[in-house]
């Protein structure tokens, strides 16, 4: 487990990250989720041990974290770019045994990855030849390629088209399930909710909200979706409720004081006609938009 | 997905490339990809043939003999068909062919008009050789020599003795002396042309090396291979790569000409030099890995590619005025910086060449071009470390000495 403790990094006068503090889990897929300047790049930069710390510190295993540990951790930074006019397998197979792979077993696991991702035959193309999108994968395998024990990607899945998107993030769950500590940061909220486990929101160089999705999800407004034969602006008399959205006969309600929703379903039933009552979860980005707020 | 993963393979992943090996990876790959990059393989081969049809010219300019067509009238025929006759004897590259004219005016028109090279004719007491507009040197050397002789033969024959008696005792050997002043030459030659060769290799291989290293930067590949191995592994294999490029190409060009000059009359100098020669690639290795690693740090300054121009201009500096001063230092000068690294790189071997320097003065030189290559590699280690992962735009020295890790 990766657990970052107080973390702070400052740039002249500006605190890039301030006091962040959260867990990467064992065997778990962990967002990590904020606007741009939000200090996502940084931290992970600071946990790859490519940034200086000002204070706070990573720990690996319930230790400070060593360069050693780093080396075995897989890492893919912001901005892209591997060498441009090296051949595909040539530099996989490079990275590999700086990891400290064999020539041969550097080679297999990049040609197995290559293979899953349908890139088996543009190995031998140099890399500048390939589609953008086809580079982010190029550069996806060379942080998978000696199995890290933790994973660190920043922003995996931009610039990668759906099919891309799908096979990455099986590729990520995989390594998730056999045990390894994956945090991956990301712009794109609904891909976030499908994929992770837990999530860590940033804002402004802090941490606003963290935990699993559905624990943030409880953190929200509670909300009822009402739909009836025939108009629902009478729900605006209710009292202990704040009416959201009436549309003619549906009406969306948040509940202020406890219990007030069961006043709006007895009433809704003494006017007949109830089509739908049900509670709605909200989306995360309505969560991250609040604690980003 | 056709294939599952198996769990981390704490057989191949524990132990990284973190310890020696790392820094032979790094190095291999500079290789590798300079010697599959198409314009250094072309650059190497234009280099090549440029020696190669350099030196063969020069063999082939010393070997060939030069015909002069000489004009001379009737009156002065005899001593025309003497100079036909000795000529070569005189100069081997040298020969001459007379033409009949006319009369002075027929003879002026012929060399007016090309079809001679000069006219040979008698003014009074003295012999002229008339040129069109500029002198020929050789022909007027061998002219001179064979005028003399004839004469020289005639007065003799006129006292009732002979030439040689007349000369005896009189003659002075020049061929030591030529020897000396011609091997003098052929040393400022070959001490120019390595000059030179270090000059280019210092500066081409350092900024391709200064380029490589702001281009990982600029990629941000340098993060993914500062998280595999320590930096300082990555810095030693690109200066190792990269030296040993350099050198490799400047021995071939080395060979090449050593040979070209075995085809040339100087031919009996190859053994003379190439003790000289084998001096100048020890220094230069020396002198270069110390330069290369300064051309690291100046990549390392840099943020983009554009920058590294005015990061570098330092150290293009630096190698200007090593090559200016290897041409232009003399004297004491000339004797205390061919200690000084850098410029003992070049300096003291060509002293050696020239013969000026003990072999106890290169060892002394290059102990101080090895202790300075040391230090500038620890320093330039420093600054290429802490430089290496700032991104925000050009970095000062000072800024990269006292960046925070």
């Amino acid at each position: 487990m990766l657990e970052i403790t107080d973390l702070t990094r400052r740039f002249g006068d500006v605190t890039a990250v301030d006091g962040v503090s959260f867990d990467v889990r064992d065997g778990i897929l962990t967002g990590f989720v904020g606007g741009n300047g939000a200090g996502k790049t940084t931290t992970m930069r600071m946990v790859m041990g490519v940034l200086g710390i000002d204070a706070g510190e990573v720990r690996w295993g319930g230790r400070p974290v060593t360069a050693a540990d780093q080396r075995r951790f897989g890492y893919m930074p912001e901005e892209r770019g591997l060498y441009p006019k090296q051949r595909v397998v040539d530099q996989l197979v490079y990275l590999g045994q700086l990891k400290g792979m064999d020539a041969a077993g550097a080679r297999r696991a990049a040609e197995e990855h290559l293979e899953r991702f349908g890139l088996a035959e543009r190995s031998r193309d140099r890399l500048q030849e390939l589609s953008l999108g086809n580079q982010q994968r190029v550069q996806v395998v060379a942080a998978l390629l000696h199995r890290p024990k933790a994973l660190v990607l920043d922003e995996p899945f931009s610039g990668l088209d759906p099919t891309a998107v799908d096979s990455m993030a099986d590729l990520l769950r995989e390594h998730a399930s056999t045990g390894v500590p994956v945090l991956f940061s990301s712009h794109q909220l609904d891909l976030v909710e499908r994929l992770c486990d837990r999530l860590v929101i940033l804002s402004r160089g802090r941490v606003v909200a963290s935990g699993d999705a559905d624990e943030l999800r409880s953190r929200g407004p509670v909300r009822y979706r009402l739909a009836l034969d025939r108009d629902a602006g009478w729900v605006r008399e209710v009292r202990g409720i704040h009416v959201v959205d009436v549309d003619g006969p549906t009406a969306l309600v948040e509940v202020v004081d406890d219990g007030a929703e069961q006043v709006v379903l007895r009433e809704a039933a003494a006017r007949g006609g109830v089509r739908e009552f049900s509670p709605v979860r909200p989306a995360l980005s309505d969560i991250y938009r609040e604690v980003a707020a | 997905m056709t294939t599952t993963l198996t769990p981390p393979d704490t057989t191949v992943a524990d132990e990284p490339a973190a310890g020696r090996a790392a820094w032979a990876l790094v190095a291999r790959r500079e290789v590798v990809v300079k010697l599959t990059d198409r314009a250094f393989l072309l650059g190497t081969v234009f280099t090549v043939v440029v020696i190669a049809a350099f030196m063969g010219w020069q063999a082939w300019d010393a070997g060939r003999t030069t015909t002069y067509s000489v004009a001379a009238t009737a009156a002065d025929r005899s001593m025309a068909e003497r100079l036909a006759t000795d000529a070569t004897g005189v100069d081997d590259t040298v020969a001459v062919e007379v033409t009949d004219a006319a009369d002075p005016a027929a003879a002026r028109a012929l060399v007016r008009e090309g079809d001679a090279d000069a006219w040979l004719h008698r003014d009074g007491g003295t012999w002229v050789l008339t040129t069109d507009s500029e002198e020929e040197d050789a022909l007027t050397g061998v002219t001179r020599e064979v005028v003399r002789q004839a004469a020289l033969e005639q007065q003799a024959s006129d006292l009732g003795t002979t030439a040689e008696q007349l000369q005896a005792g009189s003659t002075v050997t020049t061929s030591l002396l030529t020897g000396d002043a011609e091997r003098a030459g052929l040393a400022s030659g070959i001490a120019f042309a390595f000059a030179f060769l270090f000059y280019i290799a210092t500066l081409t291989f350092g900024i391709t090396l200064a380029n490589s290293v702001v281009e990982e930067k600029q990629s941000r590949i340098v993060e993914i291979i500062a998280t595999s191995i320590p930096v300082r592994q990555l810095l030693v294999g690109k200066i190792i790569g990269n030296s040993a490029l350099a050198i490799a190409q400047m021995v071939l060009f080395a060979a090449v000409g050593l040979v070209g000059l075995s085809l040339t009359p100087y031919s009996s100098f190859v053994t003379a030099v190439s003790g000289p020669v084998v001096w100048f690639l020890v220094f230069f290795v020396a002198g270069f890995v110390a330069l290369a690693a300064l051309w690291a740090v100046a990549g390392a300054l840099a943020s983009r590619t554009e920058e590294v121009q005015s990061t570098a201009t330092p150290l293009t500096m630096l190698v200007m005025a090593v090559f200016f001063g290897s041409l232009f230092l003399d004297g004491a000068a000339k004797v205390v910086v061919s200690y000084l690294p850098p410029f003992s790189a070049v300096l003291m071997p060509t002293r050696l060449l020239e013969g000026t320097a003990q072999w106890w003065e290169a060892l002394v030189a290059l102990a101080l071009l090895l202790v300075a290559a040391g230090a500038v590699v620890r320093v330039a280690e420093r600054l290429y470390r802490r430089s290496l992962l700032q991104t925000g735009g050009k970095l000062s020295m000072r800024q990269a000495w006292s960046a925070p890790e």
